[in-house]
């Protein structure tokens, strides 16, 4: 190929990088992450018809609570995992008890706010969280970190992973619990939904008050649907936490929860399968759009950077266009669900 | 009568309160700002009757049912069911306790199947609980089947069997309200509240929907309260009428005594009795 012709083609993508361990590794630990986080606003918004839109606030309370448990308590990281999912499920509960008697719109507003207030509490309680300096490592102990442990693990994982792979990538082990984790979450997710348990779920959804009359406590339900997002949510904060190793207030913005609403809506609502090849096409499609290469200028870095978030709204708007229904979701309920 | 009865139904049906009345309905107030939607309603429901909840539009027909159902929280009065009070409690636990309501708009779980309305509302299943569904799962599935079979009985009563696996959406409006009243009877009331179930349904299926209420009044003892506009409905299927103007109840009776009644036709002044009126102003 000429230097000229070069020159001439205006965009130009380098598949190279496509074929890179470590981009598809990247891509998965993301997409795996989001896939938790959204299975948590499929059971709310794709079952039981509550639109939550604070997962981030939830990501942030598991997040946090497990790096304070470890670094300022001084607990195992071990204990400070199961004590962080109690503690995100609690506030989840706290949070639905008053807001989930509001109306539909009024609770994803109020979900928002929510999520915006743990996010603004974490910046300014330097004390408990750093603020924006951000938390990773104990002040008076510099070598006891959060994510020791996992480090640990990882290593005896990779250790075994050697026999079958001469170099393994850092975040492989990650890979391979966070997808576990999807995995079970599923399994788990599916049987409760077939259970009578998910059908009053259903109900809920398409006519609380037809349930109520029925005898069912609603309330109730939507307050365990809550707990189990804000269970989910605090999975995908720990993973977070792993995969960048160290956390700051601005991990928890508000865009993180509509990337998980966009793996949501482009997998379908109310369907399982759809979350995960969702998380998966959604993450491939953010992160391969950074290879796109222009000629600079005009195309500066952060102009790029933006271009990667319009091209990946432009295919949302595409698909919402042309199968509203998402991927996987089932075109019939959604027009009967009107 | 009794004797031909079994089980469940029979223990429901002896569960009336120690004046005789399934529903007793004392000094009801339920007001919207300055209007007082109900005002001092009174009345009461015998068991197994067929009673009819009559009277001009705005009377406070359909507010009353939501106060007495839970769904509204009345300002004062008092509402015995089964001899105990029931005032404020929520819907869901009056539905428990065999009170069970239909609404006026059907009100049709529209993306899930038939058979999942049904079996939804059937009442003691251990699989809503997540402890059961992890540690007795047995149990579980022993309920399931129960359900199962007695949601595929009664939808062949409502000859609703081949449907059973379509979206609930899918339905016409006079099946789903047959659908409504199986799915009620699902809850195994003692007593139903439906709010206008003939509204919007041809004359063959309303015919059909009369019959299978004399048939579970007469084979199941269930008390029926219901609000309707159709007259020649309430006067040749109901046992009791009691009517209803601004918020008051101003007569009771039998059909014959209430279509004589003075008060009662000056109620309606303007619309015949003998008529059906749809809509409802208020109500909602």
């Amino acid at each position: 190929m000429s230097p000229e012709f070069g020159e001439l083609v205006p965009l130009a993508l380098t598949f190279e990088s496509l074929t890179d361990v470590d981009f598809w590794i990247s891509v998965g630990v993301l997409a795996g992450i989001y896939a938790i986080v959204a299975l948590g606003l499929q059971v709310n918004t794709g079952f039981t018809g509550i639109v939550n839109f604070g997962a981030a606030g939830f990501m942030a309370i598991g997040a946090y609570s497990m790096a304070i448990l470890v670094l300022e308590v001084g607990l195992s990281f071990w204990v400070s995992l199961p004590l962080a999912m109690l503690i995100t499920m609690l506030f989840g509960a706290i949070v639905g008890l008053p807001s989930l008697r509001l109306r539909a719109d009024y609770f994803a507003i109020a979900t928002i706010a929510m999520a915006e207030m743990v996010r603004l509490f974490a910046q300014n309680a330097r004390g408990l969280t750093g603020g924006n300096q951000g938390i990773f490592c104990a002040d008076d102990d510099p070598s006891n970190c959060y994510a020791n442990s996992w480090r640990d693990v990882s290593d005896s994982i990779n250790g075994v992973v050697e026999n079958f792979w001469s170099d393994p990538a850092t975040l492989f082990p990650l890979l391979l619990v966070i997808w576990a984790t999807v995995g079970i979450a599923t399994v788990a997710l599916i049987y409760l939904q077939k259970s009578p348990w998910g059908r009053v779920l259903r109900a809920i959804r398409e006519d609380e008050d037809a349930a109520r009359a029925l005898g069912k406590n609603t309330l109730l339900f939507k307050l365990q649907s809550l707990a189990i997002a804000a269970l989910l949510g605090a999975f995908g904060g720990f993973f977070l936490a792993l995969n960048l190793a160290t956390l700051h207030p601005i991990d928890f913005e508000p865009l993180i929860t509509f990337f998980a609403f966009s793996v949501l809506v482009l997998g379908g609502l109310a369907n399982y399968k759809g979350v995960f090849v969702g998380a998966i096409l959604f993450w491939f499609v953010i992160e391969a759009t950074r290879f796109i290469e222009l000629p600079d200028p005009p195309f500066t870095e952060t102009r790029i950077a933006a271009l990667r978030l319009a091209i990946t709204g432009l295919l949302l708007i595409g698909l919402m266009a042309f199968r509203p229904q998402g991927l996987f979701g089932k075109r019939q309920e959604m027009v009967l669900g009107e | 009568m009794a004797s031909e009865r079994t089980g469940k139904e029979a223990d429901s049906s002896q569960q009336t309160s120690r004046n005789g009345a399934v529903l007793q309905i004392e000094e009801l107030f339920k007001h919207f700002g300055g209007i007082r939607a109900v005002n001092g309603a009174t009345f009461r429901v015998a068991p197994k009757t067929i009673t009819a909840l009559i009277g001009p539009n705005g009377a406070g027909k359909t507010t009353l049912f939501n106060v007495v159902t839970g769904f509204y929280r009345g300002d004062r009065g008092s509402v015995a069911f089964d001899g105990d009070q029931v005032f404020g409690q929520p819907p869901y636990e009056l539905a428990r306790r065999g009170m069970v309501r239909t609404f006026q708009i059907t009100k049709a779980l529209a993306a899930m199947p038939v058979i999942d309305n049904m079996m939804l509302a059937a009442p003691e299943q251990p699989g809503e609980r997540f402890r059961n569904l992890l540690l007795r799962p047995g149990a579980v599935r022993a309920r399931e089947r129960e359900v199962r079979q007695q949601a595929m009985e009664l939808l062949e009563v409502f000859n609703l069997t081949e449907l059973a696996d379509d979206y609930a959406g899918t339905l016409s409006g006079g099946q789903r309200k047959l659908l409504e009243l199986a799915r009620a009877l699902m809850a195994e009331p003692k007593l139903l509240l439906l709010d206008e179930p003939m509204a919007g349904i041809n004359p063959t299926l309303g015919a059909r929907l009369l019959d299978h209420m004399e048939r579970l009044r007469r084979e199941r003892g269930v008390t029926f309260l219901f609000i309707e506009h159709d007259m020649e409905v309430v006067m040749n299927h109901s046992d009791r009428v009691v009517v209803m103007a601004e918020g008051r109840v101003i007569a009771e009776g039998e059909p014959h005594e209430v279509r004589n009644d003075r008060r009662v036709i000056d109620a309606y002044l303007g619309e015949t009795v003998i008529d059906t009126v749809h809509g409802e102003r208020l109500s909602q």
